[in-house]
């Protein structure tokens, strides 16, 4: 897959980033702010808060650009992944915290299995076909985790399941989401 | 069970983990190249999903404001481009914080006049209502109250001290509901004044290890001329 010539131009705006170049920062944020603001907006559901939120998005922007591997992922994902995580980050700290969380935590044995290389990863239709396989109440979930910032609590509402049922459907789901993706 | 433990690092990209979890899971991601890879694995198809969020126009309104707190003053600009403290802002779970902080230096440093300066600093960050006042009382300690802001647990909350490009110093551990007094060690005092910043991060129980800032930051701002 060749990198267009749009990802191209945003990758290089970053890389100015990195070299403080502010125009570079204008234009970068011209590019793309309606993008990252649609996914504040669509996870945080208030509008003070993404506006709030975009601000500090671009100001993170700034100071990791020189983190930013060109090739690695495309520019826009970057940028998109600093926007949802920093949105996620906001959500994350009103939730409570819940005990029994912590087992799942006790994963120092993870053994270094082969993982599959970039070309791979690249073909974009195989998330979709994998999510395909779920059941699809179940691919609503893992979307609605990624793309809404739903936590558990509030995808075992929705689908009116209890919480523990969510938390089983949604880990056999991911085990079931990798090997497709790995195959 | 190896399945089951791998299904984390996909929970955790997703953003299902809570804070705790998160935060833990983050620090043994970092320190671990097999789960480096599984993370990216997901990070990688995850972004496909991408093109489903609709874009939205920001306001007009939004990028002079980026741009007045990225580059409205210099020496902010130098303090933002420091190093290891933004890197925790970066790791995400910040607060919005206000720290007031008003000092007076009465002690002259011997190669110096007499020098007398009333200063503050208004620091923010975003995300909790966590705000301190802290005061120079004229001794050589900086008095630190906690107006609002709740304990963490599992953390502690530490102050440091930025001057010029110089690596933050830890000024110490500071309660969250309580009144405190920190003594400026003679590091700090030596830089202390005008362009100073304080900050204050939220680390894990006892203090950043190493003496080196790890945690989100909740508060931090320049010291300036009253």
């Amino acid at each position: 897959m060749s990198i267009s010539a749009d990802s191209r131009e945003i990758a290089d705006l970053i890389a100015r980033c990195a070299l403080r170049d502010r125009a570079a920062f204008s234009a970068l944020y011209t590019r793309t702010s309606a993008k990252l603001f649609g996914v504040t907006l669509r996870i945080l559901r208030d509008r003070a808060e993404a506006e709030e939120a975009i601000q500090e998005v671009y100001i993170k922007v700034w100071q990791k650009a020189d983190r930013y591997v060109a090739g690695d992922t495309s520019p826009i994902s970057w940028l998109v992944a600093v926007a949802r995580n920093h949105a996620l980050d906001r959500v994350r700290i009103k939730r409570p915290v819940s005990a029994d969380m912590d087992e799942a935590l006790e994963i120092a044995d993870l053994g270094p299995g082969p993982e599959r290389s970039l070309e791979q990863a690249q073909d974009s239709a195989r998330i979709a076909h994998c999510l395909d396989q779920l059941d699809s109440d179940r691919a609503d979930a893992v979307r609605g985790a990624y793309l809404d910032g739903f936590s558990y609590e509030e995808l075992a509402q929705r689908h009116a399941v209890p919480l523990n049922t969510m938390r089983t459907w949604l880990r056999r789901s991911l085990i079931k989401l990798k090997e497709c993706l790995a195959s | 069970m190896g399945e089951e433990r791998r299904a984390v690092v996909a929970e955790y990209v997703l953003g299902l983990l809570d804070a705790n979890a998160h935060e833990a899971l983050r620090r043994q991601i970092e320190g671990d190249p097999a789960l480096q890879r599984e993370h990216d694995f997901w990070v990688r198809h995850f972004a496909h999903l991408d093109a489903q969020f609709e874009p939205v126009a920001a306001p007009a309104h939004i990028l002079p404001k980026i741009e007045e707190r990225l580059f409205g003053e210099a020496r902010k600009a130098s303090w933002w481009d420091s190093l290891a403290l933004w890197r925790s802002v970066a790791a995400g779970a910040v607060a919005v914080a206000a720290v007031a902080v008003g000092l007076t230096v009465l002690e002259p440093r011997p190669d110096s006049a007499a020098l007398t300066t009333q200063l503050v600093a208004a620091l923010r960050a975003e995300g909790s209502d966590v705000q301190f006042v802290a005061l120079y009382d004229g001794t050589g300690a900086v008095r630190l109250t906690a107006l609002s802001g709740e304990a963490v647990p599992g953390s502690d909350y530490e102050l440091w001290a930025i001057q010029g490009g110089h690596a933050p110093i830890s000024m110490g551990l500071v309660p969250i509901n309580a009144r405190t007094t920190v003594e400026l060690s003679d590091a700090v005092r030596s830089g202390w004044g005008e362009g100073s910043v304080l900050a204050i991060t939220l680390e894990p129980k006892g203090g950043a290890p190493g003496g080196v800032p790890t945690g989100p930051v909740v508060a931090q701002g320049a010291v300036t001329k009253i």
